[in-house]
């Protein structure tokens, strides 16, 4: 008995690890305040919400197709290879086992991007079938592995003998082998299509504009926080699978245990299997298919009268977008994207005709240089002149004619602080070296914000090239290092949000939000300058639709379009005219949002630096990430 | 005989365009510059100090996890091998369901409960019990490891111990072997395949991960799999990644041979 009670007890701490994580995000989901470390009180609201986002809607229904149509496909193949494998040398099958092995074992991140370089190499235009392509491949070693050893369990003499009874050998298999092999086959399914619901790295390298499944549109969002909706759909998701297994697993069970007589038991599983194998598979199939008729009649209408834009996950009031849509009739084919640097070779490679893409001050340096971007006709964007002049000439440090960007938003990068954790005022990059904040540090983890600070702390210029310069800073962050708490991008929000750390580096735009949210945040741009920095609208060269593209970006000067964007995602816009419609006063007068020249007379632009600096940049930066 | 060998024909064209040849664009990128020409300086990288560290701090890692999944999953794979009846929809619930819910969203739960603020401090709390840093430091990659990859080591074991013919047991018993003889000369032995395949199944995915390194580790520790990321992604330089990659390959491919050494018939299959 006690040993009993210790195995019991053994799976419950099991059960416990597994399922932890899991019952956290079902909390979430119910949970009140948008940021993740905040606990606002009880509410449905997200699974309301959920129904009405259509993005998450379609990004389901992707997953979802993709997951059962490259199941489908992989438990075809990957049968029919394993009975052939099997039927093969001893010699032919270890090689063809090691085969089935690389993409179970490679590095998912080498996967994705082997299968990116091919499907770029032979001009496959990224999109929806080169997601499924990708995950047909990591998919069909799944299959193998689980209906080989049930391949192996089967007697080849039952076969034979049924073809001596003169059964043809395909009737002989599908009547012989088939049923014994059936439990593999079905699992097999079942892991690749989970499989494929689950993964993340392959299809961020193998996706296109427009496509997302629900793990990239997760991935995106991590930059601004995940949305409370994903929290809800994934306890959805998991309930409905979870109720499913216990239908048709409990019920046998318990008459099983009772009878006690193995046949009945036999009977009852047939029955269980009957249901799992045909009843739960038809039931996705018809949901799936329903889905996609509701789906598919809102998109069908797809022309060639559209624009691609690709822009920062979270960068747009979506409303502006359908909006947009409707007056000009001009399709909308949106993509985000998570950083300047996985932009560009997507941008530099032309796997994809994007028509407009936000790339940041540096960026569109380096894009004009290797001569990427196409001039902008500014007589087809007459709301230019709502643009404040200031930020015009701002761009000049990157674009020095004003002929290939239009400024989007803009902001700082400063400190943000917890008033009620700190105890003198805040004004110097040097609190980010205080032994005092040990731990309560919250640094920027890329490489230009990083050294950016710190050669300004310096009195340097954050665009330094200057090796001494650079391995002073470097030395400098390195001795940073113990009293970080997290190099973080985006999650410095959340974090600082829930008190979990005193000072943190951030964007300006990020600021207002989390003020917002927790009252004890001030955000200060510290006395030796920082970065000034602009996001801005530019057409690349091998735009299809660039009359689009500029009526686009034409909309989206218009004052009260800017003010929308402004209100959605908080950073500061350089629309004057747009500017006057905030209606908070707070907001609108707000010195973090809209600084003062004075604020500002320290703060530098990040400029394009040249291939072989950034690559001496990285290096550094590794040298400090690895101590 | 010779027809069924055909129906592999889909398949290795398959494996021919989607794995062999995008394994050979990264070994032609890993062995060239910018410029195109010859070059082994991508495969040297790895020779810097910090890539060094980075690969020494993700082999101990991982190694360090594969012990724990390894301890953690052989008695859970012997009580589960236990069970008889219905123990596959007791796997699936246990090891299946959780991947329903997105591998982000539950890595990212992880950092709830491990938070300063978090959960388990919560209830070290309570208990009047000192708070403990559990976040960005090592061991919360480990648990990050061990959590996402135990899975890939409960299944082998589970279904080479469930293949033992309880016959040899009573056999070895009514020989006079007690419980520890009966395991350390039977059972043990006999589920070697399952724990090589495990074990190959849980380290090489360790040794390459990033995004677990990244979300609960704070980027303060540098992973090789990070290395590999930030060359493809912030650097842009493809050659030095796919140089990196391939050096990594080496330890795949070590892996497979391991598994084509004790697991001759697959037995140890994961699924």
């Amino acid at each position: 008995m006690i040993k009993n009670g210790l195995k019991r007890f053994y799976l419950i701490l099991i059960f416990i690890l597994l399922y932890a994580p899991i019952v956290t995000l079902m909390v979430l989901s119910f949970n009140s305040s948008k940021s993740r470390s905040k606990w606002g009180g009880f509410t449905g609201k997200w699974y309301v919400a959920l129904f009405q986002n259509q993005d998450i809607m379609n990004a389901l229904y992707t997953t979802l197709i993709i997951a059962l149509v490259s199941a489908l496909v992989a438990t075809i193949i990957g049968t029919a290879a394993a009975i052939g494998i099997q039927a093969m040398k001893p010699k032919f099958r270890t090689f063809m086992m090691g085969v089935t092995n690389i993409p179970m074992l490679n590095a998912d991140i080498v996967t994705g991007i082997s299968l990116m370089l091919l499907f770029i190499a032979f001009r496959f235009s990224l999109g929806f079938m080169t997601i499924l392509l990708a995950h047909i491949t990591f998919n069909i070693p799944y299959v193998i592995l689980s209906v080989m050893p049930k391949l192996k369990q089967t007697s080849k003499h039952t076969y034979e003998a049924a073809m001596d009874l003169g059964a043809s050998p395909v009737y002989a298999f599908f009547k012989v082998v088939f049923p014994d092999i059936m439990p593999g086959v079905f699992s097999g399914f079942l892991l690749a299509f989970t499989m494929s619901l689950d993964d993340f790295v392959i299809t961020h390298f193998t996706k296109g504009p427009g496509v997302d499944t629900l793990s990239t549109k997760i991935y995106s969002e991590v930059r601004k926080g995940i949305k409370p909706e994903m929290y809800a759909l994934s306890t959805i998701m998991f309930v409905t699978v979870l109720i499913l297994l216990i239908l048709v697993n409990v019920t046998p069970e318990k008459k099983a245990s009772s009878s006690g007589q193995k046949q009945e038991i036999k009977k009852k599983h047939r029955i269980s299997r009957f249901i799992f194998r045909k009843v739960v598979p038809t039931a996705i199939v018809i949901v799936i298919i329903a889905g996609g008729f509701f789906y598919g009649s809102q998109n069908s209408d797809a022309g060639n009268n559209q624009v691609i834009v690709y822009n920062w996950g979270e960068y747009i009031d979506p409303e502006v977008l359908t909006m947009f849509e409707e007056e000009t009739g001009i399709d909308v084919v949106y993509e985000e994207f998570e950083t300047n640097e996985i932009m560009y070779p997507k941008i530099q490679s032309g796997a994809i005709a994007y028509d407009v893409v936000c790339p940041s001050d540096y960026m569109v340096q380096r894009m004009i240089e290797n001569d990427l971007l196409a001039e902008i006709d500014f007589n087809n964007i007459p709301n230019l002149k709502y643009i404040d002049s200031t930020y015009m000439e701002q761009s000049r440090q990157f674009d020095p004619e004003n002929k290939y960007s239009v400024p989007y938003l803009f902001g700082t990068v400063g400190i943000l602080y917890n008033k009620t954790m700190v105890d003198e005022p805040i004004d110097s990059w040097s609190v980010l070296w205080d032994p005092k904040y040990k731990d309560s540090i919250l640094m920027q983890d890329s490489v230009r914000d990083a050294f950016g600070v710190t050669l300004k702390y310096l009195g340097y210029s954050l665009n330094s090239t200057d090796l001494d310069e650079l391995n002073e800073a470097k030395n400098l962050l390195i001795k940073q290092k113990p009293l970080v708490q997290a190099y973080v991008v985006d999650q410095v929000r959340d974090k600082m949000i829930g008190n979990e750390a005193a000072i943190g580096v951030i964007y300006s735009g990020e600021a207002l939000y989390t003020k917002q949210e927790n009252p004890n945040l001030e955000y200060v741009i510290p006395k030796e300058g920082s970065n000034l920095w602009i996001d801005s609208w530019v057409i690349p060269k091998n735009a299809k639709h660039k009359e689009n593209a500029e009526k686009f970006i034409d909309y989206l000067c218009r004052p009260e379009i800017a003010k929308m964007n402004f209100d959605y995602i908080t950073y500061s816009i350089p629309n004057s005219e747009g500017r006057k419609l905030i209606e908070e006063d707070w907001m609108r007068e707000s010195k973090v949002a809209f600084p003062d020249p004075e604020d500002l007379a320290n703060c530098e632009t990040f400029k394009f630096l040249g291939d072989d600096n950034d690559a001496v940049y990285n290096q550094l930066w590794r040298e400090v990430k690895s101590k | 005989m010779k027809n069924r060998k055909l129906l592999t024909g889909p398949y290795l064209f398959w494996a021919a365009s989607f794995i062999i040849i995008p394994l050979l664009m990264i070994v032609y990128y890993g062995l060239t510059n910018k410029e195109g020409s010859f070059t082994l300086m991508n495969l040297a990288r790895i020779t810097t100090p910090e890539n060094l560290k980075a690969l020494g701090l993700a082999l101990l890692l991982s190694f360090i996890s594969t012990l724990i999944c390894l301890v953690l999953a052989y008695p859970l794979a012997m009580i589960l091998s236990e069970k008889n009846v219905n123990q596959t929809s007791f796997i699936v619930l246990i090891f299946i369901l959780p991947m329903w819910m997105n591998f982000l969203l539950r890595t990212l739960a992880w950092q709830n409960l491990l938070e300063k603020n978090g959960i388990i401090n919560m209830i070290l709390e309570f208990f009047h019990l000192p708070d403990q840093t559990l976040i960005n430091t090592p061991y919360a990659i480990v648990l990050g490891m061990v959590y996402n990859f135990l899975p890939f080591m409960v299944l082998p074991i589970y279904n080479v111990l469930a293949k033992i013919d309880k016959d040899v047991i009573s056999a070895a018993r009514d020989l006079g072997a007690n419980n520890f003889q009966t395991f350390s000369k039977i059972i043990f032995p006999l589920s070697i395949p399952g724990i090589i395949s495990g074990i190959t199944m849980v380290f090489v995915p360790s040794l390459t991960t990033f995004v677990i390194s990244d979300l609960l580790g704070g980027s303060k520790i540098l992973l090789i799999g990070n290395v590999i990321e930030q060359e493809f992604k912030q650097g842009s330089n493809w050659n030095v990644g796919s140089g990196l990659s391939l050096v990594l390959m080496i330890f795949i491919i070590a892996s497979m041979a391991l598994i084509a050494k004790y697991d001759k018939d697959g037995e140890g299959t994961a699924f």
